[in-house]
């Protein structure tokens, strides 16, 4: 069977590597640990051994070409009983047995009426053919099989493998387009269906005042383009606020254990950037160790990593909290899905003028703010009203107080 | 080791390497010094080498290619070469950069032991002298890697010629000045600078990576 061998992860900051030199070629027959390739990254030139006995059957990637962590470089035919590398064997698919002639068949599942039916009719459930959704067994179907007759004459439903309720399922329609989903989007799919099943979001709003932000930010815009080959935005300074306040509220920066709460040493923080694949989550590590011009940087470089692709897997793994800040139009506010195995996710609303009302000189009167809403999902597993209150609100006063050294 | 050539070096280190993958041998620090020798990283640009090679093979300068990172670099009397073979993935430190920057630190650590205040600089893998002006390079970094366990290592010029680095552009580094430690430290150097030098090296080492 054929294994192919990927660039391995040769490091945290280590994104992608250049192939210096084969050491084998199509055709070659190797043995497990040997050298195949040289690739070099930086000041290190690394052999990559051969994860199973083989012989070489195509080499994917040509010497001088340089190609991002995890992308194959080599497929190898592996000999029958090599052993293979230790991924995790995918999980046998359930075992369906939607025929009604399988040997010792489970009883199916049958609605509670059913079931006494036909335990008071003494008829042995599994010799009965649902025909209620997804293959229940319902109270006629006892009742058909204890009078005697044979199979029903309605058309049965779909086979419990089709597992879709009816009120989920849609006809096509002329004129409908359909598109498949990418890997990404099912993995998406699936994360946010997990997420809402697992975990009971509860939403709070804060509204702050960004008058204090923006002036810290028109003040270093100029001095930071000149430094910097991009502009100063407002996430850096949202998620310097959000990881100063987690050090005051260690269990937003938490995970769900089985029966307990973890909370972590370590702030790591995810930011939501929509590429044209898809939605990714790179993971600024270590948020709190960053200077606001260091969070910048580390957050640029994220993003546009995110956006051509050169990301490693590492860097979209291992996040405490999530920020996500999914563009400035008409987003007042909305509450995100929180991004399993954390316990809280913040999304920023867009920044617009609006008439607040202040105490000035002892006078209350309506002025003109830049007004920002920050939303935030947390999980009431592990986090109730008021410390996730009192984390949002320790959020806002910093944004207000504005007190970032650049 | 004492002065060993590089080819035999080479030999002698990818056999401690095999030993070490098959769980057979340490995690080890040669320390020895080279004849004069250009060896050529994975990275190097020929045009670096500002020399033709017959003209070097003339004055005794072998010319070497070597499964390291990194660009090209002479050895000769008077450098300290480290070879480190280390197992990183049984010390759970698999990661290619750490290291880089472990052995920089351990050399800043050892020269400054040595009286010679040194620094690394971000982006450019190696131990330059801290003093103002022009960077001064010190030590030259660049490591092979089979699996996980390292070859090569570092090179520290304790009191070699800076001059013998002219047939070549230095780790491609233009704009780089060379130094030694006898350099830096001028009249102040003291006479057993080489067995201090080692000395200081194998301490920081040995600090660093045979600690618990």
């Amino acid at each position: 069977m054929p294994v192919a061998v990927e660039l391995p992860s040769l490091g945290e900051s280590v994104v992608e590597g250049t192939v210096s030199r084969w050491l084998v070629k199509e055709g070659d027959r190797v043995a497990v640990d040997q050298p195949l390739v040289e690739v070099t990254t930086d000041k290190v030139d690394a052999e990559i051994p051969a994860p199973v006995a083989g012989v070489v059957q195509k080499i994917l990637v040509a010497e001088g070409q340089t190609v991002p962590v995890g992308a194959p470089l080599v497929m190898i035919e592996a000999d029958a009983g090599s052993k293979l590398p230790s991924k995790p064997a995918p999980a046998p698919a359930p075992s369906v047995q939607p025929g009604a002639n399988a040997p010792a068949r489970e009883a199916p599942p049958a609605t509670p009426l059913a079931r006494r039916l036909a335990e008071e009719a003494k008829v042995d459930l599994r010799s009965v053919t649902g025909t209620g959704a997804a293959g229940r067994v319902t109270k006629q179907d006892v009742a058909q099989h204890a009078s005697g007759r044979s199979q029903p004459a309605a058309e049965p439903a779909p086979p419990p493998a089709a597992g879709r309720a009816a009120y989920l399922s849609y006809s096509l329609q002329p004129g409908d387009r359909v598109v498949p989903m990418t890997p990404l989007r099912r993995l998406v799919a699936e994360h946010m269906v997990l997420s809402k099943r697992v975990s009971p979001h509860v939403g709070t709003v804060a509204e702050v005042d960004m008058s204090g932000v923006t002036r810290v930010r028109d003040a270093h815009k100029r001095a930071f383009e000149q430094d910097h080959d991009f502009g100063l935005s407002f996430l850096p300074f949202v998620v310097h606020a959000t990881v100063r306040a987690l050090r005051e509220f260690p269990r937003l920066n938490a995970s769900v254990l089985e029966d307990a709460i973890v909370e972590k040493k370590d702030i790591h923080i995810g930011i939501a950037v929509e590429t044209e694949k898809g939605l990714v989550v790179p993971v600024a590590r270590h948020a709190d160790r960053l200077s606001l011009a260091g969070l910048a940087q580390a957050l640029e470089d994220l993003a546009n990593r995110a956006r051509s692709k050169k990301l490693s897997a590492d860097e979209l793994k291992g996040g405490s909290f999530t920020i996500s800040n999914p563009g400035r139009f008409g987003n007042l506010y909305g509450f995100a899905i929180i991004n399993q195995p954390q316990v809280g996710i913040l999304r920023m609303g867009e920044i617009v003028k609006r008439p607040v009302v202040r105490t000035l000189d002892g006078e209350d009167a309506i002025v003109i703010r830049p007004i920002m809403h920050l939303a935030l999902s947390y999980d009431h597993r592990a986090v109730d009203g008021a410390p996730a209150n009192g984390f949002l609100h320790r959020i806002r006063e910093l944004l207000e107080e504005a007190e970032f050294d650049l | 080791m004492g002065r060993i050539g590089w080819r035999e070096a080479l030999e002698e280190q990818m056999k401690r390497v095999e030993a070490r993958r098959a769980g057979a041998g340490p995690d080890t620090l040669l320390l020895l010094e080279h004849p004069p020798v250009i060896t050529l990283g994975r990275r190097s640009d020929p045009a670096h080498l500002l020399e033709s090679r017959a003209s070097l093979a003339a004055r005794g300068i072998e010319v070497c290619e070597a499964a390291r990172g990194g660009s090209l670099t002479y050895h000769g009397p008077g450098q300290l070469v480290g070879y480190l073979v280390i197992d990183l993935a049984a010390r759970g430190a698999a990661d290619v950069h750490r290291f880089l920057r472990g052995i920089e630190s351990d050399l800043v650590a050892a020269t400054q032991e040595l009286g010679v205040a040194a620094q690394v600089q971000p982006g450019r893998t190696g131990v330059f002298a801290a003093a103002a002006g022009r960077p001064r390079k010190l030590a030259s970094i660049g490591v092979g890697l089979r699996g996980w366990v390292s070859f090569h290592g570092f090179a520290l010029n304790v009191c070699l010629d800076p001059a013998d680095f002219a047939p070549i552009v230095p780790c491609g580094l233009e704009g780089v000045e060379i130094s030694s430690l006898a350099r830096e430290l001028g009249g102040s150097a003291p006479a057993d600078l080489w067995e201090r030098a080692r000395a200081a090296v194998a301490a920081a080492f040995a600090a660093h990576w045979d600690a618990p």
